[in-house]
């Protein structure tokens, strides 16, 4: 454990030391990834389907403010659902849109859950933003979580749906075709019953995880991480079973786990507390009384290496004075 | 000479400015009713774009039946209820600013009182 903290110590040393560097290079590879991720899911448009593209996209977005990315994934996913279909592409942007009318004016930060959710649910960890956010967000979280897993769903939708919406064709008017293909997608996405449970499922999960971790009880983080782990999956499975929606049940489990090891490296991070060590005190000014509990944090001294010179640059000096004479 | 506690205020001052306090000091600045009425007529105008762009995906969704029945239905009739509708719409999606608002003024306008506090406190330092 010693020796955690004391890499946490040396990592923390060398982000705040290198910071001018670090930020822009995680910013650079949160949107390489996700654009990555989106260009192999949904590649309809090949002029954007480039790495160089991508790259420079990247690079623009390292540089820029965290929404940037938010701003450029959103850009190029419509460029592709663009080429592919024009009923699809107007679905997905009126999406965007809501989102962005409604919600995302109110808190800007919490944007870029709504680019983590759709990544985490294709690198198959999606269980572990909703605990993730539940113990460093707000309640407010819970909205942005649900627009991540609604992106998601739109986006699985159309590409699970590729072949069908493209087969809606004809000899007669272009716009009964269009119209139809637009009835399709839209049908497609709002009876989307697991899409439905999995919002309703992170919503409470983060909500929970949330009141729990604000507690003032000794390992509230821990137990609002298995709470809502626990939680979570039992929405998904009574979702299941009551709509049907085909979740894996080993999926969902295992799912959780790895999500509970995830937010368990988070807590190491963020919130590493020492409960033996708590410290209750009461006292008392002219307005109040306060009941104060303290806990103190986990940290380690980094052990200074003492280089001790043994043959000192003087007496060098004079040895080669000699030597030379 | 360098005086650290006047050092360390200044630091911990710079770094609010620098941050969140960027975005109260701009909150700060305005009247309370006239930077929540301003944030509630910005949430108005968000919810009525979004109302049109909603309202249009459904009657293009039913467009052919939207048609035929068009010379059919009583169109004052259907307004109102559309109307009726966007009213519910817009005073739900207006009092929900209004709170969010609210609360989001008078947590700037705190923790600016303590920012100030501290700007006179290093004022009197520098009296010292």
């Amino acid at each position: 454990m010693t020796t955690l903290l004391v890499a946490k110590q040396i990592l923390m040393t060398l982000y705040s030391r290198y910071e001018v560097y670090i930020t822009p290079l995680l910013k650079f590879l949160t949107a390489l990834i996700t654009l990555l991720l989106i260009n192999s899911r949904i590649g309809y448009m090949d002029s954007i389907d480039k790495m160089t593209v991508v790259l420079i996209v990247a690079l623009m977005c390292s540089f820029m403010p965290m929404n940037f990315i938010v701003v450029m994934a959103a850009l190029f996913v419509m460029l592709h659902i663009y080429t592919f279909s024009l009923e699809c592409a107007l679905v997905v942007g009126v999406g965007f849109l809501l989102m962005f009318l409604l919600y995302l004016r109110f808190s800007p930060k919490d944007t870029l859950v709504v680019v983590l959710m759709p990544v985490c649910f294709i690198l198959k960890i999606p269980y572990v933003v909703p605990l993730a956010m539940g113990l460093i967000g707000t309640p407010a979280s819970m909205v942005s979580v649900g627009c991540g897993v609604i992106v998601y769903y739109m986006l699985h939708f159309v590409t699970q749906n590729g072949s069908a919406i493209a087969a809606i064709t004809g000899d007669e008017t272009a716009v009964k075709f269009s119209v139809a293909k637009f009835k399709f997608v839209v049908d497609g996405m709002l009876n989307n019953k697991q899409m439905a449970v999995t919002v309703m499922a992170f919503a409470i999960t983060v909500l929970i995880v949330y009141l729990i971790r604000r507690l003032s009880i000794d390992y509230a983080w821990t137990i609002a991480m298995a709470a809502g782990a626990v939680v979570n999956l039992m929405i998904l499975l009574v979702g299941d079973l009551m709509f049907d929606t085909n979740v894996s049940l080993f999926g969902v489990i295992l799912g959780n786990i790895v999500a509970v090891f995830l937010t368990v490296v988070l807590q190491f991070f963020v919130f590493n507390v020492d409960y033996s060590r708590t410290e209750k005190v009461q006292f008392e000014d002219d307005e109040y009384y306060y009941y104060v509990k303290a806990v103190p944090k986990v940290v380690v001294s980094r052990a200074e290496k003492k280089v001790k010179q043994i043959n000192s640059q003087r007496s060098k000096t004079v040895q080669r004075t000699r030597s030379g004479r | 000479m360098l005086n650290e506690k006047r050092i360390i205020l200044m630091t911990k001052m710079a770094s609010y400015e620098a941050n969140e306090g960027k975005k109260n000091v701009a909150i700060g600045s305005y009247f309370r009713s006239d930077y929540i009425g301003w944030q509630v007529l910005k949430s108005i105008i968000s919810a009525t774009i979004a109302f049109v762009v909603v309202f249009g995906m459904y009657i293009f969704y039913d467009f052919e039946v939207f048609m035929a029945d068009i010379y059919k239905m009583d169109l004052l009739e259907f307004a109102k209820h559309v109307l009726k509708i966007y009213l519910w719409t817009i005073g739900g999606y207006a009092v929900i600013s209004y709170i969010v608002y609210t609360l989001r003024y008078s947590r700037a306008v705190r923790s600016l009182r303590v920012y100030y506090m501290s700007l006179r406190k290093l004022g009197d330092m520098y009296k010292q």
